[in-house]
């Protein structure tokens, strides 16, 4: 198969559980080698996505290809699929080294195969000297990777990651998210992350799918989620923003005009005269200077939150309008609480999204 | 998709689910439906049921009679005693286990286990050739010069308390146990730093907290030793009848299913209230 | 200085506990070596023959066999039954779910000797006079409630996602309840097993009132030979009794460890 080609198909996956509708009508289609995320907050159904995936859940609706064969219907024993749980579900009553054999025993490879497979999928997490061990003898962050020899050994068509690394703690999580990326890499394993940590979505994969209320809402390059946000949830999931509710005045060529309670604003955006819309803007495009173009907005600074090489500073423009900026701290005058700032920022990363309705 | 056909799937699901669980269920409940309760349904039914119908008559016999009173006397007597002098022996006993470390409460858990799994019968026949006049306790007590002639004290009530405290003081002893262990022994210590002497600390900290283990472990024994038919049959005999020995002797001997059914219904109520007096205390000790 | 009394004292009664519960143990262990037929410790010197009369005894192969028979299909009959009713009440999210649980227990607080003419009545009832299947359904009563409250305390531990990644490294839900489910919760099963054995293999009160003339079981006829005749060849039996049990104890302490049956009290 060629690189690139769809490899893992979801195809409008709907799923209840009683009067919850916990997946409506998902697509996602995964390419060969991709590393993809499933974001969102909890309940979002990034989890329920990804037992279906592995076929511990079954869909209502829709349909899932994994390598050009249709699962949906298939139980998960005769998919080739990989899991890595959140608990890890290690087997408390084998060694590392009957956990990582026990899929390749599962599926009647000799003796001799076991062998090296448990031996290559040990040396790829750097346990290959633990083998003897007892699960309850390991400690957290190997346990982690005795859980990942034991998904990869059986050579997966695909490996699941369910909130995998979330037990580790903050400096572990963070040595392991780049690790177990070179090593996904490295064997070339198409995989899917679910979490609700940004950070680690935007850290470890080639794309992320942000998910809320059943629903895929964006699949894209992290830098795309980041930076062209597709819905007002994805801006707001991912990353920190100012958001200014107001109503549209002018429309043109993709550009509008809205009238705020701070002043009137240019956005990038669709939208008929007289629609509510949602302004926003991250902070780093904000800047304390004098511009003439773009959109320009006065306050107060109320609060400076101080961050190594910039600060994050809060401004109170009014209306009950909170501005965010992230100031660089080369300049050679810095904000201090209370001064009176102007704060401008181009057009072009200015975001109009249709106002979310009452309740949503 | 409208509302309803949408609603249907998911319905299933849980269905599913619960109708796997109650398949899992049944085959125990059935049985004991079958095999316990009806049994024991049927068994008042006897106990009701006269040569001509419906008869409170076997239980005016057992509640009316002088003898039979004594004989639920009897019962509750042994109880009693075995009771009390279980507790007495096992509290300060469970203290001194949850102490022990190591090797030495291996070896203390291993001989509270090891009378546990003999059989009851093995030992109250050990205590009959213990207790015997020409036995090893008179031969202790006559070497010591304690006394000078042996003793009968086999077939007395003695012979049958010790024996009875003997099969049941295990069951007294781990549930303090599992109490005592879970016990933080800094809180008496607390108490202690906080001016309280080490009695009035032991009575307003230690004792409440381990008063879940007491209940469970005198419910235990109670109701164990209320019933027992082994050791006051082998120990004491003809001359101390309980409840017990008159149920077998109704069904085995005499033939009297109807009395003897009564006589079963009266140790069950007496088994009842015991259990549900003990869950009722325990439940105020933990709603506290 | 009084906690230091107290703390001997508690000693005094572990140590006088520990040799009132073994005493009895250890007369009937010296008297089955005894020389003369009456019972005497074998101080001049310890004699083996009452272990040669044993198999002598009046009935006694049968009634072991029966006993046996009863404890081990009793047992594997009450831990499926068990093991079943303990997984539907730990995932099945049913409610009443805790009253289910004392109810599946709650024969063990039952009286034996109550529980055995009930059964008697009732089997006269409905005209079921098989004996031996009888004793087994009695038996299975006696033993159930053993393995139920070990079974669901352990199924309450137990982590179901092992199931799901063992179906997922390629197992079907039966090679998983046998590649995982079974020997994660060995302990439990083992706990339950010994415990449900004994009960069923001690049980007197139960049995005595559902066995006949030719169907008696192991502690019916122990009875019996006390009551007819006894002599060192019944201390002998129960010597034997003895350490087959202290060897079924050794090998679960090796497996599973002594404090946590302890526990197990809950």
């Amino acid at each position: 198969m060629a690189p690139g080609a769809p490899h893992l198909v979801v195809r409008q996956v709907s799923k209840r559980f009683g009067a919850a509708h916990v997946l409506d009508r998902v697509d996602l289609t995964i390419a060969r080698g991709e590393l993809v995320t499933l974001l969102g907050p909890s309940g979002c159904g990034k989890t329920t996505l990804l037992r279906l995936i592995a076929g511990l859940e079954s869909p209502d609706a829709g349909s899932v290809e994994l390598a050009g064969r249709d699962i949906t219907r298939v139980p998960p024993h005769r998919r080739n699929v990989g899991v890595v749980f959140q608990s890890y579900a290690l087997f408390p009553h084998l060694t590392v080294y009957g956990n990582v054999a026990f899929g390749l025993k599962s599926r009647g490879r000799s003796r001799g195969e076991i062998d090296a497979a448990v031996g290559r999928a040990l040396s790829l997490v750097h346990l290959e000297h633990l083998g003897a061990r007892r699960i309850a003898a390991l400690s957290g962050g190997q346990q982690q990777r005795v859980a990942l020899a034991r998904a990869i050994a059986v050579e997966p068509d695909v490996l699941l990651f369910d909130e995998a690394l979330s037990a580790l703690d903050r400096k572990l999580r963070e040595e392991m998210q780049v690790e177990l990326r070179r090593l996904l890499r490295e064997v070339g394993a198409t995989a899917i992350f679910v979490t609700h940590d940004q950070d680690e979505a935007l850290t470890m994969s080639d794309r992320v799918a942000v998910m809320f209320a059943g629903r895929i809402e964006q699949v894209d390059e992290p830098r795309i989620v980041y930076a062209r946000p597709a819905t007002l949830f994805t801006l707001g999931f991912v990353g920190l923003s100012t958001r200014v509710s107001g109503i549209v005045a002018g429309s043109n060529n993709g550009r509008v005009e809205v009238d705020t309670a701070v002043g009137r604003l240019s956005a990038i955006g669709n939208f008929l005269i007289g629609s509510p819309v949602v302004v926003a803007v991250r902070p780093e495009h904000v800047r304390a200077a004098p511009e003439t173009a773009g959109n320009c907005v006065a306050g107060r600074v109320r609060s400076i939150v101080f961050h190594g090489s910039n600060s994050l500073v809060e401004v109170d423009a009014g209306a009950a309008t909170t501005l965010l900026a992230q100031i660089p701290n080369d300049v050679s005058a810095p904000p201090r609480v209370g001064d009176e700032i102007r704060l401008c920022w181009p057009v072009a990363e200015t975001f109009a999204f249709p106002m979310p309705e009452a309740g949503a | 998709m409208t509302h309803a056909a949408a609603q249907a799937p998911a319905g299933k699901i849980v269905d599913r689910d619960r109708s796997a669980a109650l398949a899992f269920l049944a085959p125990s409940l059935l049985f004991l439906l079958v095999a316990f309760v009806t049994p024991l349904i049927l068994l008042l039914g006897v106990s009701l049921a006269g040569p001509s119908g419906l008869s409170l008559d076997a239980y005016g016999k057992l509640l009316g009679t002088g003898y039979y009173l004594t004989v639920i006397w009897n019962s509750l007597r042994l109880a009693l005693l075995t009771t009390i002098f279980a507790l007495a022996i096992a509290y300060p006993a469970a203290f001194a286990l949850a102490r022990a470390r190591g090797m030495v409460r291996t070896a203390l858990l291993t001989c509270l286990f090891l009378p546990l799994a003999a059989s009851v019968i093995v030992k109250a026949f050990a205590w009959t050739i213990l207790l015997r006049s020409d036995g090893i306790v008179n031969r202790i007590l006559v070497g010591l010069g304690l006394i000078e002639a042996p003793i009968r004290m086999i077939f007395t009530e003695t012979a049958l308390i010790v024996g009875s405290v003997n099969i049941f003081l295990p069951f007294m002893i781990l549930p303090i146990y599992a109490v005592v262990t879970q016990l933080d022994r800094r809180l008496s210590e607390a108490a202690a730093t906080l001016g309280a002497p080490p009695i009035a600390a032991f009575l307003k900290v230690t004792l409440p907290l381990t008063l879940p283990g007491i209940i469970a472990g005198v419910a235990l024994v109670f109701s164990l030793s209320v019933s027992a038919y082994v050791v006051p049959t082998l120990l004491i005999g003809e001359r101390y009848p309980t409840l017990a020995s008159t149920i077998a002797k109704a069904y085995l001997l005499a033939r009297d299913p109807q009395f003897g059914a009564a006589a079963g219904v009266a140790l069950l109520v007496i088994a009842l209230i015991v259990v549900t007096l003990s869950a009722r205390l325990a439940g105020r000790e933990n709603s506290r | 200085m009084s906690a230091r009394i107290a703390i001997t004292l508690a000693w005094l009664c572990a140590i006088g506990a520990v040799v009132f519960l073994l005493s009895p143990l250890l007369v009937i262990a010296a008297a089955s070596f005894s020389p003369t037929p009456v019972f005497d410790l074998p101080v001049g010197g310890a004699s083996l023959r009452w272990y040669a009369r044993i198999g002598a005894l009046d009935g006694f192969w049968p009634a072991l066999s029966l006993s046996l028979q009863l404890a081990l299909l009793s047992t594997a009959l009450s831990l499926v039954l068990g093991t079943l009713a303990a997984i539907a009440l730990a995932r099945g999210k049913l409610p009443g779910a805790q009253a289910i649980a004392t109810a599946l227990v709650s024969p063990l607080m039952m009286p034996g000797l109550v529980l055995g003419i009930a059964l008697l009545q009732y089997f006269r009832a409905i005209g079921f006079n098989a004996t031996w299947s009888a004793l087994l359904v009695a038996h299975v009563v006696v033993t159930l409630p053993y393995v139920a409250r070990t079974m669901i305390a352990g199924m309450v531990r137990f982590d179901f996602t092992l199931m799901e990644a063992a179906r997922t490294l390629g197992c079907t839900y039966a090679q998983a309840i046998r590649r995982v489910m079974i020997p994660a919760l060995a302990p439990s099963f083992l706990i339950a097993g010994l415990f449900s054995f004994l009960a069923s293999f001690d049980n007197y009160p139960v049995s005595i009132f559902l066995t006949d003339v030719r169907t008696k079981t192991l502690p019916i006829k122990m009875l019996q030979y006390i009551d007819e005749a006894p002599d060192p060849t019944l201390a002998a039996l129960s010597t034997l009794i003895l350490i087959a049990t202290i060897v079924l104890l050794l090998a679960s302490d090796r497996l599973v460890g002594l404090h946590r049956m302890a526990g197990t009290g809950d």
